[in-house]
């Protein structure tokens, strides 16, 4: 009762932020990313085309965390159903001539079915066994993939045609941004409904959720689809942004980048990962980069982070925001990080 | 009375773990019988060193509980060690090739690979899981499984960093000619490997059956309050153990120089058979791995034959996913739930 009196108390645009689950620091941050590449250090095309993979890779960590974060299933196929995603629509827009918006998201509903599938064989596994069966069914369609060179040339890439007909860069960063919010706020309403509850209670003890008359299944499929789905349209963005698909995408390493992120933004946020995806990808880039002479530097940095905060920090960079930033004393700072809920 | 023996022998032909065996042994028979006894030899030398690697993943497993990523990467120390331990002593073999080098110095390289396999695991324990260890144990099993993907980016990245992305492989182990069995020529290193491999994991099934550190290893696996209470020390069986896990997949890198020459991800294709192997025998199951080890490798080896190399990922993975979705305990596993299942 109370929810909905404060909510007709809030004024348009404190409701209209509510409807984008967005905090004024949130907006803040969307207005920045969007500002970004006209700020000038960053307007410089190779600047734009790493802000282009941060953005892939944080809206990747969203999607990755809706399963492994709430129903606490990592699924460690997920570039494998990405890579899906990008080669459907790839082979879609070169045999058949479609637009690439479209084919990105016929890349999006297959991958959804291939999530459904993963979640339909996987309801009856916990924890690690789940993960391993969506890691064997990701190495399955990695290998697929290599082998079917007929179709995807396999190992010498698929060349693929990009959405926009620029050499530009910035259109793809404005779309990929406008991709990552997208995620974001599917995520984020199928969160804050009740199957949000239904998806913790499931990822907290699966026993106690059936015996409260939560049916696991419904729920377990519907999360796996839903957060294939967003990786089979980011890996279409991928696809038509690089212009080149190789089974590579698919790797695990690529997975364990994604995990890496999305744990150390903390897990169960949503937020967390694409926060941190920024800065942290933008770094490692520069790490690799201006060191090249040093192969490798920018990932051990990269697994050194993840190993100490799964270590020392497990909540996360959002447990770090939740426990000192998000609760100053100052009322207008307040309403600056917490909205007006 | 011999009734009975059949009577017995047939039901366990219908177990779950007797049809696999029989089912490995038919295809393996008839395979062989159609291609030549070459995919038998194949096999079992494959076999042997699966078994090595995945001893060591259900050790980890069953005793403490840490789903280990990060095997491959011990058997990438093993091989980079023995690399380096072998290419001095081979200069000198090709100087002297009479003298008694030739025939240990092999030997030397691969139980170095062992002891900085050891090493390696123990430094792990140290830096890695015992903090974690220490400051909680909720979710351990997926949060140690994480730890490990954190652990194998690490160690395949330092390799690139310290010793570079290229391809560090020797020619061979033991020269001479190869050893002729049953119209197949295998070559010495080959054998050897399937010697030492076969050694080792009987030295290995000793040590965990007669001994009392053995036994204090498997106790833990059972119940790790009832070890405690009857006074086993927790600590010293956790190192123990991992330093033998990491040992036996280092030494499986070392042996294996020869067919895997050491570069950064050279661990990758070994953590995938050996999950395959361990998935298939049931988490935790150390005398199943052996013989789990044995079927992946036939299948593997089968897929190669008849399907096409490159293959040997789709196949056995597939198959694998079948058997998680059917029988998630494996098929020598019990179906208790136990600490891995949550």
């Amino acid at each position: 009762m109370d929810n909905t009196i404060t909510i007709q108390q809030m004024n348009p645009f404190d409701k209209l932020l509510d409807k984008l689950c967005l905090t004024p620091a949130g907006l803040l941050g969307l207005v920045l990313l969007f500002a970004l590449p006209f700020i000038p250090p960053f307007n410089q095309e190779y600047l734009i085309r790493w802000l282009i993979y941060c953005g892939f890779i944080a809206a990747m960590s969203i999607g990755f965390d809706l399963t492994a974060g709430f129903i606490s299933i990592v699924n460690f196929g997920y570039a494998a159903v990405s890579g899906f995603g990008g080669y459907t629509s790839a082979l879609l827009v070169i045999n058949l001539g479609l637009s690439p918006w479209i084919a990105m998201v016929a890349g999006g509903i297959t991958a959804g079915f291939m999530g459904l599938i993963i979640g339909m064989i996987s309801l009856r596994l916990r924890g690690i066994f789940a993960a391993c069966l969506s890691w064997f069914f990701g190495l399955a369609v990695m290998g697929l993939a290599t082998k079917m060179v007929w179709l995807t040339r396999g190992p010498l890439g698929l060349r693929t045609p990009r959405i926009f007909e620029t050499d530009s860069n910035v259109p793809f960063y404005f779309l990929i941004v406008i991709l990552l919010f997208l995620t974001y706020l599917t995520c984020k309403w199928i969160v804050r409904s009740k199957m949000g509850l239904a998806f913790q209670a499931i990822g907290q003890n699966m026993d106690a959720a059936r015996t409260s008359g939560i049916n696991p299944v419904f729920y377990r499929v519907f999360n796996f689809t839903i957060s294939c789905a967003i990786a089979g349209v980011l890996g279409g963005f991928y696809a038509h942004f690089y212009g080149i698909l190789t089974p590579d995408v698919m790797h695990t390493s690529k997975t364990v980048e994604v995990l890496a992120v999305a744990y150390i933004g903390g897990r169960g946020s949503l937020w967390g990962g694409a926060v941190i995806a920024f800065p942290f990808i933008f770094i490692m880039e520069i790490i690799r980069s201006s060191l090249s002479n040093l192969p490798g530097l920018n990932l051990i940095v990269y697994a050194l982070v993840l190993i100490l905060v799964m270590i020392y920090y497990p909540g996360g960079f959002s447990y770090f925001y939740d426990m000192n930033i998000r609760k100053p004393k100052n009322k207008a700072l307040r309403y600056f990080f917490n909205g007006r809920n | 009375m011999s009734n009975n023996i059949v009577s017995k022998f047939l039901r366990w032909v219908q177990s779950a773990a007797g049809f696999s065996i029989t089912l490995t042994i038919v295809i393996a028979v008839v395979s062989s019988i159609v291609s030549g006894p070459y995919l038998i030899v194949n096999t079992i030398v494959t076999g042997g060193m699966l078994a090595l690697l995945a001893t060591g993943l259900s050790l980890m497993l069953g005793v403490l509980n840490i789903a280990m990523f990060a095997h491959g990467e011990f058997f990438m120390i093993g091989s980079l060690t023995a690399y380096y331990v072998f290419t001095p002593i081979s200069q000198y073999i090709s100087e002297n090739p009479e003298s008694f080098m030739a025939v240990i110095g092999p030997l030397i390289a691969i139980i170095g690979a062992a002891i900085a396999g050891a090493i390696s695991g123990i430094i792990a324990e140290k830096l890695v899981f015992g903090p974690l260890r220490k400051r909680s144990t909720d979710n351990w099993v997926m949060n140690s499984f994480l730890l490990t993907v954190g652990l194998s980016m690490l160690l395949i990245n330092l390799h690139q960093l310290i010793f570079g992305a290229d391809f560090k492989g020797i020619v061979g182990y033991w020269a001479g000619m190869p050893i002729s069995i049953a119209d197949v020529f295998i070559s010495r290193d080959r054998v050897m490997a399937f010697v030492i491999a076969v050694f080792v994991v009987a030295l290995f099934w000793f040590f965990m059956t007669y001994t009392r550190t053995g036994m204090a290893i498997r106790a833990v696996s059972q119940d790790i309050t009832g070890a405690q209470i009857v006074g086993i020390d927790i600590e010293k069986i956790i190192l123990l153990t991992i330093s033998l896990a990491c040992a036996l997949s280092a030494v499986a890198g070392g042996s294996l120089l020869f067919m895997y020459p050491s570069y950064p991800a050279v661990g990758l294709e070994p953590l995938y058979l050996a999950w395959f192997v361990v998935i298939l025998s049931g988490l935790g199951n150390i005398l199943g791995a052996v013989a789990g080890a044995f079927m992946v490798a036939l299948l593997k080896v089968v897929t190669v034959e008849y399907i096409g190399s490159g293959w040997d990922f789709v196949v056995p993975s597939a198959l694998i996913m079948l058997i998680l979705i059917f029988k998630p305990s494996g098929i020598f596993g019990s179906d208790v739930r136990g600490a891995l299942d949550q």
